[in-house]
């Protein structure tokens, strides 16, 4: 059918079939990407565009629907080349992360304020209901409306001052204009010429064997370039996995959970490549399942794995071992002193048993990967990952091929939270290109999201012995994960998090033992927090019925046995390097802990402690170009974290130049050097040591130029505004590199190596910072429905030093909320194997309804942080602390322990009626 | 992604039956969309015509003789902002104001909502509680069917397939008139829905009930939780007659009966037992709510803001 449309102010006449949606028009067929598919469901708004200035789901508009109409995209925003001003509100608040949700949010927005100017909070959260954004926590989104709408200047970031020039300022990101004009690019924004699409056809059974896989019909089906199924294999090593090579590309002789893949199809397009897939012929066997860790965990379970898994890609990895004939695929051991000793002497001991929930990340990009082989045998894979570097060593390893060969390119990611991490789609994608000899993109739907990696759930169950003085004296800790189906990085997860399941308290008798548990269910990998959230939902609720038990006041019991600045965690291990204290004291302070409490209000308090990964290697290159403008290479992954503002500061900063000069590149393993993963918290600590390095080898170079040719020695040398000062002489880097080169030509290339190594610590490496993070919450409950409200939570975090306070504060905000989501609202639920929630229509993720109107992040800034001006990792802690804050504030509030997550309504209810 | 279809755009209401009669099974009648399009993408639904019928002159809202007739393919949002609608039964555009979300709203309609009968519909609720009537059409001439008897279970109608449906209509009340929709639930859809109006008799003011007034007519219907949206009738009896002023007394009975009249299943909106008992807290709140409103307006007092409820809307 014809239509004629006028798209941002342009008019198109467009032959489209009837079925077309919208979305698919604008980005595939007038190359406007700004609009993203999510959830694919209406309930997300990321695909949001305006026809005749209404705001509509591009994702379920049919395109005839738009003939005869106009259509504003977020392309059609700015105007004179210059921000509209809802997009600069949106920059100049912080209200940008990931940027995946920020087309629509702009877009709704404008529909609101076209709607009613002077909306206030009650109507933007109306408006906003059918918007999500798992990135910001929603706070800056509202500031940044209030300030379009009332023409506002962005509010102030409570900040330490900075003694820097660009360090420790919230300048806008570096990457916000291209995030709110829909210029910014993702993995499925991106066309290679010949590019083929692929399907994927996922086992419906929770663990089935699969007796032959008939494919016939589909290879016929016109349009379809090539199938797979697990036995065409045969020409590379088709399994992987960080922790075991337990997970072939496709399923070879058992698929092992609902979803796991069994076959695909690259076709001409997706909607062929979706046809072909219900051609081929799946001839299962069902076989008994394991879901529970209770059913995992029997005697005599079925398996989720028979044999011995391969041991991982990656050597720092080999300790992680299964147990064979059982479905522990890790455990994890760790004691010191006598702890049964000392609990029989302890004056109170509380115990109890808490389980965490399967939860999905929602990063609101699904996982996508587009690969393409050359004609040297070379694979480049774009891909939605964390860390390109793993990513490369496992395909690697798979195809053969030495690491030269593979390039992986990371583009924008829309969200990680771990999710992202390590090979997904990456083996499948590159497999099926090599078969269809042509490029191949293979995007995954929410629902394969949902079908791809979770977060761990768990049983945890802790004793802890303490003195009559309220001194905390033996922790006695057993834990029960639920990895899934494959081991991913989980086993990985529960040996790191167990490491500190004592928190950020002094114990001197402790008892660790953890299982990784397979069972038939979706993989569990890692998840903001890396297995800590599960421990010290276990542990800061018991430090609250230890608190009662022994007649203290919780914050109390707390400072009393905390870890003070530089005292030992662990022997070997690197000392605690922050004042836990102070943000205590901060937190409790901003909660106004010792204040009486309005009727119905409950106060509680949590506290945290996380080792970030070690070893930990990055390495980061610095070019300083002919004119005095700079490039950063590092492959740190930019997912709306900030990580490239803040690299761009740190080189901005130690080369005395604006940031505006500064260009970071987007990670390619062919050109950006080798940096570990982007996780842990530690982009800005270990990257950018590494960036800073190497802008410092850089200035070196300056020096030692303009000492050659001024006879200035290097120690009266400074670097100020883009000039190397000598005495009274300004020496611009142009004129600089000029001396160097002898013309107006060549750069000064600086490199930044950090790897701390290895040591004695007990997993093997000493944490190179210590995260750290106490949040305090203040909640009201609907005692008839059960409904928690959280009316104010504080989170304060000792980050060393913001770099960015705004980006920081942001990054706090929303893993407050996100830590309200698996606390309040979120879980995989699974039925009969089959899990029955795996779309956001039933998957409910936080909206900004939900938000407490008194969120408020705070930063402890003491430069004690091995990173660059003294910061340290930041971004998971604030979100360890939220469950056990709140369950203690409602356990305060109406007397009832919760034990297991989320405390949905109508868990709280029956807790309530079970008084 | 959708499978290919062939679309229809009939331009009247005589041709929309004649494809609908012709292609049967095959065809399904499309207006917004928003659910229609989501059955497909997920391959739940398959037709192989959507008939369009939205160019059938059905957008409008009209008045029939004091009833408010809204077009089947008027979206939520226009109801929303009708001026008749805010007139005669203010209660509508409020709910219509929470439907989904503001997309959805804008391209959804009244006739979509009802025709596809999704267990956890806003609007079927509220047009049980308000006596609403249906059209329907088809070659084999028109008909007029009560909501109650319209919608037969989860996804099921009276609608035969080469049947349309034209219109909603709402009576006038008898009388006076407050109202209440309470929904209640952490997914996209409501777990529960409770829709009460109550109607006042005449003293004075013809719009607003007076302070002498007694209930004449209770409406109490409950949807979501059950297969389809049903009325209370227990719960109902138990407040006609009822003096406005001695309400209170009689509004925990009430939701109790509302309860005991349901039976829910347990799914993932909750367990049947905590819904039946939200059934119970619900609908004395929007009691509550229906009962403040019609003391504020004989009072003219401005109405006492009502009270937030976390995950529940009320409208």
């Amino acid at each position: 059918m014809t239509v004629r449309v006028v798209v941002n102010g342009r008019a198109h006449e467009l032959d489209v079939p009837s079925h077309a949606l919208l979305l698919d028009v604008l980005r595939d067929r007038l190359d406007l990407k700004g609009a993203k598919r999510s959830c694919d469901a209406q309930v997300c708004g990321a695909c949001t565009v305006l026809v005749d200035g209404l705001a509509v789901s591009a994702c379920t508009y049919l395109a005839v629907e738009a003939d005869g109409r106009s259509v504003q995209t977020v392309e059609g925003l700015a105007s004179d080349g210059g921000l509209g001003p809802i997009q600069q509100a949106f920059l100049d608040c912080g209200a940008v992360q990931c940027g995946f949700c920020t087309s629509g949010m702009l877009l709704t927005t404008k529909a609101l304020l076209d709607d009613s100017p002077m909306a206030g909070r009650e109507d933007v959260l109306h408006y906003l209901r059918g918007s999500l954004c798992r990135c910001t926590g929603y706070r800056k989104i509202l500031d940044a409306i209030d300030t379009a709408a009332h023409a506002r200047v962005a509010p102030a970031v409570d900040d330490t001052p900075s003694p820097f020039r660009v360090v420790g300022r919230s300048i806008p990101r570096v990457d916000g204009g291209e995030k709110v004009t829909g210029r910014a690019r993702y993995v499925t924004d991106a066309v290679l010429p010949g590019m083929a699409h692929a399907k994927v056809l996922r086992c419906p059974y929770p663990h089935a064997r699969v007796r032959r896989v008939d494919a016939t019909r589909a290879r016929a089906h016109p349009g379809v370039l090539a199938v797979l199924a697990g036995a065409d294999l045969t020409w590379c090593d088709p399994y992987f996995g960080p922790a075991f090579r337990d997970r072939p590309i496709l399923a070879l002789d058992v698929a092992r959970y609902e979803g796991d893949p069994v076959a695909a199809v690259v076709a001409v397009d997706e909607a062929t490549a979706a046809e072909a897939l219900a051609l081929i012929d799946v001839d299962y066997a069902g076989l008994p399942a394991v879901i529970t860790l209770e059913e995992a965990l029997a005697p005599g379970a079925p398996l989720v794995h028979t044999g011995q898994p391969l041991a991982g890609h990656f050597a720092d990895l080999s300790t992680l071992k299964p147990e064979p004939g059982t479905n522990v695929c890790h455990r994890f051991r760790y004691a010191r002193g006598d702890v049964d000793r000392a609990l029989a002497g302890a004056q109170v001991v509380v115990e109890d048993t808490f389980l965490f929930p399967r939860v999905q990340h929602y990063a609101m990009e699904p996982h996508a990967a587009l690969a393409a082989w050359d004609e040297t045998g070379g694979l480049a894979v774009w891909a939605s990952t964390q860390n390109p570097y793993s990513v490369r060593v496992e395909l690697a390893k798979m195809f053969d091929a030495p690491l030269s060969k593979i390039r992986i390119v990371v583009p924008h990611l829309g969200g990680g939270f771990g999710s992202k991490t390590y090979a997904k789609l990456e083996p499948l994608a590159a497999a099926l290109a090599h078969a269809a000899g042509r490029p191949v993109r293979l995007a995954a739907s929410v629902t394969e999201a949902f079908q791809t990696v979770r977060r761990c759930s768990s049983r945890v169950t802790v004793r802890a012995g303490f003195a009559r003085d309220g001194t905390l004296v033996a922790v006695d800790c057993r834990a029960d994960f639920d990895v899934g189906a494959y081991a991913d990085i989980g086993p990985r997860v529960v040996q790191k998090a167990t490491y500190t399941a004592t928190g950020p308290y002094r114990v001197a008798h402790l008892a660790l033992d953890a299982r990784a548990v397979y069972t038939n269910t979706t993989p569990g990998g890692a998840f903001r927090g890396f297995g800590v959230p599960q421990l010290a939902w276990a542990l800061e609720s018991l430090m609250d019925a230890a608190a009662d038990r022994l007649g203290r006041d919780p914050v109390d019991l707390r400072r009393q046995n905390l870890l003070a600045h530089g005292e030992e965690f662990a022997p070997g291990d690197t000392p605690i390097d922050g004042k836990l204290e102070e943000s205590l004291s901060r937190a409790s302070e901003a909660i106004q802990w010792t204040s009486a409490l309005a009727a119905g209000r409950g106060r509680g308090v949590a506290a945290m402690l996380k080792a970030s990964i070690a070893p930990s290697v990055s390495e980061a290159i610095v070019r300083l170009h002919a004119d005095g403008s700079v490039t950063v290479l590092a492959s740190t992954v930019e997912m709306g974290q900030g990580a490239r503002t803040a690299l761009a500061q740190i080189a901005a900063e130690v080369l005395a130049v604006p940031v505006a000069r500064v260009t970071v590149a987007a990670p390619d393993t062919a050109i950006t050097p080798y940096d570990q993963t982007t996780s842990s918290s530690r982009s800005t600590t270990m990257t950018g040591r590494a960036v800073m390095e190497a802008a410092e080898d850089v200035r070196e170079q300056l020096f030692r130029v303009t000492t050659t040719h001024t006879g200035v020695a290097t120690r009266d040398l400074r670097l100020d505004d883009g000039a190397v000062v000598a005495g009274k002489q300004r020496l611009g880097y142009p004129q600089v590199l000029a001396l160097r080169f002898g013309m107006s030509g060549g750069e000064l290339i600086g490199r930044g190596i950090v790897a701390p190594g290895r040591t004695a610590a007990p997993l093997g490496g000493s944490t190179p910072f210590w995260e750290m993070a106490v949040g305090a919450a203040e909640i009201s409950v609907d005692e008839e429905t059960g409904a928690i409200r959280v009316e104010r939570y504080v989170s304060v975090a000792d980050v060393g030093r913001a770099i960015n306070p705004r980006i920081l504060e942001g990054q706090d905000e929303g893993a407050v909320v996100q830590g309200l989501g698996h606390t309040l609202l979120e879980e995989m639920v699974y039925g009969d194997g089959h899990l029955l929630n795996g779309t956001l229509l039933v998957y409910r993720v936080p909206r900004a309804e939900d938000v407490p109107d008194g969120l408020a992040c705070r930063f402890v800034e003491n430069a004690d942080g091995c990173g660059p001006f003294g910061a340290k990792g930041a971004g998971e802690g604030s979100l360890i602390p939220v469950s056990p804050a709140i369950a203690n504030a409602l356990a305060r509030l109406a007397g009832v322990r919760m034990r297991e997550l989320p405390l949905t309504p109508e868990r709280v209810w029956r807790a309530l009626r079970a008084r | 992604m959708l499978r290919p279809f062939d679309l229809h755009r009939p331009g009247t209401v005589e041709e929309a039956c004649d494809l609908l009669a012709r292609l049967g099974e095959d065809a399904a009648a499309y207006a917004g969309g928003t659910e229609l399009l989501l059955l497909m993408k997920e391959g739940l639904l398959r037709p192989r015509h959507l008939v369009d019928v939205k160019r059938l002159g059905l957008d409008t809202i009209g008045d029939g003789d004091g009833r408010v007739v809204i077009g089947a393919t008027v979206t939520h949002r226009a109801v929303e902002r009708a001026r008749l609608v805010h007139e005669r039964a203010p209660i509508v555009a409020s709910v219509a104001r929470h439907v989904a979300n503001v997309r959805v709203r804008n391209v959804g309609t009244v006739g979509g909502n009802l025709a596809f009968a999704d267990p956890h519909s806003d609007l079927a609720t509220l047009f049980v509680a308000l006596d609403a009537t249906v059209d329907l059409v088809s070659p084999r001439g028109r008909r007029t069917l009560p909501l109650d008897e319209f919608v037969r279970g989860p996804w099921d109608t009276a609608r035969a397939p080469d049947e349309l449906l034209t219109s909603v209509t709402i009576p006038p009340r008898p009388g006076p008139t407050a109202a209440a929709y309470v929904k209640f639930g952490l997914h996209e859809r409501p777990a529960l829905g409770i829709a009460v109006v109550l109607t006042f008799d005449a003293h004075g003011d013809a719009r607003a009930p007076d302070r002498h007034a007694r209930v004449s007519d209770a409406r109490v219907a409950i949807g979501c939780v059950n297969p389809r949206p049903a009325r209370a009738a227990g719960a109902e009896v138990r407040l006609r007659g009822c003096a406005l002023t001695g309400l209170e007394d009689v509004i925990a009975e009430a939701a109790a009966r509302a309860a005991e009249a349901s039976d829910p299943a347990g799914d993932m909106h909750g367990s049947a037992d905590y819904k039946r008992e939200m059934v119970a807290v619900f609908t004395r709140r929007a009691l509550r709510v229906a009962a403040a409103r019609a003391r504020s307006a004989i009072t003219g007092e401005r109405e006492a803001l009502a009270p937030h409820y976390p995950h529940a809307v009320i409208a």
